[in-house]
């Protein structure tokens, strides 16, 4: 476990012009197209609103997101790194290198809700608790193991229950929030976050389908095997982290829909059936609803730039187009 | 709309958040669901409102109750007798109003209607609001108040927010919903500008102001060089302003800068709303406009430099403002003059940042400046537009003494709004009598508003008595009437419909300047006093291209040429009552309200997911749409730029001020495709444009399954 990470054997000179999986290139352009920075979104709005919390809710608004910080450093310093050296294409590293980045990114966002939001005191806090949390460390140990693990496959199986499943009892929250008229810039932040992760778990899981294909029927069953049970200790870790956090507030069985919801997503990533029925993933619609990743959201000028904008593609005008 | 009673068994258990967030998700014959809709907003109803307002006996003691705790102005009341008022409120409640959509509903309980001082409990139901802001605007005219309520409760007039929200009550904001303010080059005129501006956000709206008389960052100082730092720091400053200044917590302040394309600021402005712009010039709020000559278009066309020029010399050559200078006329000039220090840069490459800031902020607004002079009747030069880039009025400069006194009051610019709502404007078929009174409500607006704190305000107000008539549902109208869009009927009803309503609102200020035997203030240098505004209108016919749009009119009366030469003899002779009469605005909050599509552009989505700051994520279902009329309502990003602007170009010849227009674009375009729809716009003869609006969808295979919102 404390073996270093072996990044690559040899060094070859990324070519874009000759494209293995197109997949790569599309992936790379999205994720570029879709990069920002926390300062973009005027988190200062949501100063009024954080007032009208209760304290309890408070607490827990800070506990998930220290949660939530803590698994966004681990997939940006070690998850999407830790893929790197596997990777079947010279685009695929670079897509992760793009991955790590963004988590980076996003690990850091939750620190611009906090100093926006919350005192010193409270944010120290929050991180204190976040390292005495016994089912929040032991999620981040168990991803962490098979990030430092020898097989490859079970990288992406964790890596990708990480950016699909072990999120998501965190996201529920501002989510929550934002259906009730709270937060809601903070909730645009966390919606890009979400649009960034939904297309992590999507790539990572479709790398991993990629390298099933070489596989003998032996080996794949293994690994669908494997990714289960990692999937019911995961789960039943979470039940635990959910309660901790939720019960306070008595949202503890929406989130759990959710986390119902997600797990499916998260095997339908890895091009698996879904674990639950959809009796027990019938989240509350309010939910579901706010978790489009589309950018399909339309604002005015007094509510913040909202989750829409992208980096876009310049291209010059030519001498027909001003032809009048 | 409310057949059943019962909640379908399943639909039991579920909130109304969850009802209406259901419209976003499929039903299981792979349908939308707009019944849940209706449903979401009954048991907001039930579960929300019913319980959560205070209960009184009778209108006597409701209206006693809240005159005496200072929820209601006395002196609204007390000018009519209450035998009257009694009448009013029971007409009102005998139209049996219901809210179409749950947004509608929810939007008006949490924005609008009165509620206790703790904030806790509602006094107001929607009745009781459209009565009381009748009873403000109409000044004891009986009869106006009555007119007034019909109007408002039928939904085919609706006041702007700050109007509809405030009038009648005690404890409030002004009427007026936007304010223009200009900034000249001197310390005094900014520090003004930044107390103006706390003022105003603290009373109302948006506030927008001119940055470019400013000196650009390097220009002397005192005939010292390089001592100015131009206009970013400027804007830090009204940024920081608005974001502290809100009105009661009801909405917070809100404010836009307008700068002209041949200031040398013109790059440094633009790129305060690039994504990784440095905190120190971020400007993350404030909205931003640039001013567009025809020359810049001329010079791009060309593919030539386009040069910029020092505000601060520009001053000094010619004596006036930099704003005051057609930079089109006097662009050669300018170029040649020695005295006057300029810089270039390539004007297509301009274009094409705007069109990359576009991308990544929808920023920045657009007015075209030839094209908004060209079209103004009134004497002046208009300068700079408003927060919603459809307010366009001439303005003047104001002079300071160095305690911030004025030493001369210049014209700032007030607008007030009101919409009206297409569809129902022409259920009504009576467009002269809908039109009368909507323009004497906003006057009455007008003539209510006195800013103290903002003398140049409240004097351009005083002298101007300036309104912005606006339209909105448009495409809900078309859509219900089986008219796409942008077709050849769509833009012919445009054309008349915004001819009608010109005529009638013309008469109707000609009729007000009857009444009181007053005009604006200036009207004899207007081409309205000239008789050269209604050349167009006595020398050309317009009627109906097409046998739907004249259908559609059957038994309402479309102006002719003799319509017109007598209103034009009536103008000439008495005048008109308002220097500016109609203005198109966006429509956020107040179409959800009165189920109306925004403005007069095509509905973004079909559900639409709408995200205000005080309410959260909502989903809003088009007006009139059902899974039969579907087809009708293509969305903005489908039907593309060119119908748009077709769309906006036939009503814009009929519209004094300016109109929002929203460009639409997927993601999939570039910025030559932003540019082209920006050439195809100012050659169409729009004056302004308003956002850039990008629709990203999700990548195939991380949706949400089932979601209305991600299916295109």
């Amino acid at each position: 476990m404390t073996e270093k990470i072996q990044l690559t054997n040899k060094v070859e000179a990324i070519n874009w012009n000759r494209i293995q999986d197109d997949k790569d290139v599309e992936v790379w352009n999205r994720l570029v197209n879709n990069f920002w920075l926390p300062e973009k979104v005027p988190l200062s709005n949501d100063i009024q609103s954080w007032g009208t919390l209760t304290e309890d809710e408070k607490l827990l608004t800070m506990r998930v997101f220290t949660g939530l910080t803590l698994l966004d450093t681990l997939q940006g310093t070690v998850g999407a790194v830790s893929l790197i050296p596997d990777a079947i294409t010279p685009h695929e590293e670079a897509v992760y290198t793009n991955i790590a980045f963004m988590e980076s990114v996003h690990a850091k966002s939750y620190s611009s809700i906090f100093s926006t939001l919350a005192s010193t005191k409270e944010i120290d806090e929050a991180f204190r608790w976040s390292t005495e949390n016994v089912n929040l460390q032991k999620k981040a140990q168990i991803i962490e193991s098979y990030y430092h693990g020898e097989d490859p496959l079970k990288r992406k199986i964790a890596s990708t229950l990480l950016e699909s499943f072990l999120f998501y009892s965190g996201f529920y929250l501002p989510m929550h929030w934002s259906s009730h008229a709270k937060l809601t810039n903070t909730a645009d932040l966390i919606r890009l976050i979400i649009r960034d992760e939904a297309v992590h778990g999507y790539y990572i899981g479709y790398k991993f389908q990629k390298g099933l294909e070489n596989e003998t029927e032996e080996r794949k069953q293994e690994l669908k095997d494997y990714t289960f049970e990692l999937m019911y200790e995961l789960y039943e870790n979470e039940v635990q982290y959910t309660h901790d956090l939720y019960d306070p507030v008595g949202l503890s069985e929406d989130v759990k829909k959710f986390l119902h919801y997600n797990a499916n997503k998260a095997l339908m990533n890895l091009g698996y059936e879904a674990m639950f029925p959809s009796t027990v993933t019938d989240v509350s619609p309010a939910i579901l609803a706010a978790l489009s990743p589309n950018a399909d959201e339309n604002h005015d000028f007094f509510s913040g730039s909202g989750s829409s904008y992208v980096i876009g593609k310049a291209v010059n005008t030519e001498d027909e187009d001003w032809d009048f | 709309m409310n057949s059943s009673k019962e909640l379908p068994a399943q639909f039991q258990g579920l909130s109304y958040n969850d009802l209406n967030a259901m419209l976003n998700l499929y039903g299981p014959d792979g349908k939308i669901q707009f019944e849940v809709d209706r449903y979401a907003a009954r048991q907001y109803f039930l579960d929300h409102v019913n319980n959560n307002t205070v209960f009184f006996h009778d209108l006597d003691e409701k209206l006693e109750y809240l005159v005496k705790h200072e929820y209601y102005e006395r002196e609204t009341l007390d000018q009519y007798s209450m035998n009257f008022i009694r009448d009013l409120f029971k007409h009102a409640f005998g139209k049996k109003f219901r809210f179409e959509t749950f947004l509608g509903a929810f939007k008006f309980y949490t924005s609008y209607t009165l509620k206790t001082f703790d904030g806790k409990r509602y006094l107001e139901r929607y009745e009781d609001r459209v009565c009381m802001v009748a009873l403000h605007l109409a000044r004891g005219d009986e009869k106006l108040a009555m007119h007034l309520v019909d109007e408002i409760i039928e939904g085919r007039f609706q006041p702007a927010t700050p109007t509809f929200l405030n009038a009648g009550k005690a404890q409030r904001g002004e009427l007026v919903s936007c304010f223009l303010l200009r900034i000249e080059d001197n310390m005094e005129s900014i520090a003004r500008a930044v107390n103006s501006s706390l003022q105003l956000s603290k009373r109302g709206g948006g506030v927008a102001l001119s940055l470019t008389n400013l000196r650009e960052h390097g220009a002397p100082i005192k005939q010292i060089e390089n001592q100015s730092s131009g206009v970013i720091p400027v804007m830090k400053l009204l940024e920081d302003s608005f974001s502290y200044a809100n009105q009661l917590g009801a909405r917070q302040g809100a404010g836009a800068v307008y700068l002209n394309a041949h200031h040398p600021d013109i790059y440094r402005f633009l790129d305060t709303k690039r994504e990784n712009a440095d905190e120190k010039i971020r400007i993350k709020t404030l909205s931003l406009g640039v001013v567009i000559p025809d020359v810049t278009f001329e010079l791009a066309r060309k593919n030539e430099d386009m040069y910029l020029f020092s505000p601060y010399d520009v001053e000094r050559v010619y004596g006036v403002p930099f704003s005051e200078i057609s930079v089109t006329e006097k662009y050669y000039e300018m170029v040649d003059d020695a005295r006057i220090k300029k810089t270039k840069i390539s004007a297509r490459e301009f274009f094409q940042t705007l069109a990359e800031i576009q991308f990544e902020s929808g920023y920045p607004y657009i007015m075209f400046e030839d094209t908004v002079n060209k079209a103004n009747p009134i004497a002046g030069r208009i300068t700079m537009s408003n927060l919603c880039s459809e307010i366009l009025q001439v303005s003047s400069a104001s002079e300071f003494s160095d305690d911030l006194s004025y030493k001369t009051v210049g014209k700032d610019i007030s607008c007030n709004l009101g919409s009206m709502n297409i569809a129902k404007a022409m259920d009504g078929k009576d467009l002269a009598t809908s039109v009368d009174i909507a323009i004497r409500a906003l006057s009455a607006v007008s003539d209510m508003s006195y800013i103290a704190s903002v003398p140049s305000i409240a004097d351009g107000n005083s002298k101007s008595h300036a309104i912005g008539l606006g339209q909105m549902n448009l495409h809900g109208f078309l859509a219900r009437e089986h008219i796409y869009y942008g077709s050849e009927e769509g833009i012919d009803f445009t054309n008349i419909y915004f001819y009608t309503i010109l005529f009638h609102a013309l008469t109707a200020s000609n009729k007000i300047a009857m009444e009181r035997g007053e005009t604006f203030d200036n009207f004899e240098n207007s081409k309205y006093a000239s008789g050269e505004f209604f050349d167009k209108y006595t020398e050309q016919e317009w009627v109906p291209a097409t046998e739907r749009v004249r259908e559609l009119f059957d038994g309402m009366q479309i102006p002719t040429q003799e319509d017109w030469k007598a209103l034009k003899a009536s103008v000439m002779e008495h005048g008109i009552y308002n220097q500016n009469l109609q203005a198109v605005p966006p429509t956020g909050s107040i179409s959800y309200i009165n189920n109306s599509t925004s403005s007069i552009h095509p509905v973004a989505a079909k559900i639409e997911i709408r995200k205000e700051g005080k309410i959260g994520r909502v989903y809003y279902p088009a007006p009139y749409m059902n899974n039969e009329n579907i087809d009708f309502y293509e969305d903005a990003y489908e039907i593309g730029y060119e119908k748009i602007i077709d769309t906006y170009a036939a009503a814009t010849q009929h519209v004094d001020q300016g109109l929002s227009l929203t460009l639409f674009f997927k993601d999939t375009v570039t910025t030559r495709d932003i540019n082209k729809a920006q050439i195809y716009a100012w050659r169409k003869g729009i004056k302004s444009l308003y956002y850039i609006r990008l629709r990203q969808l999700a990548l195939e295979g991380t949706e949400v399954e089932g979601c209305v919102s991600c299916a295109l």
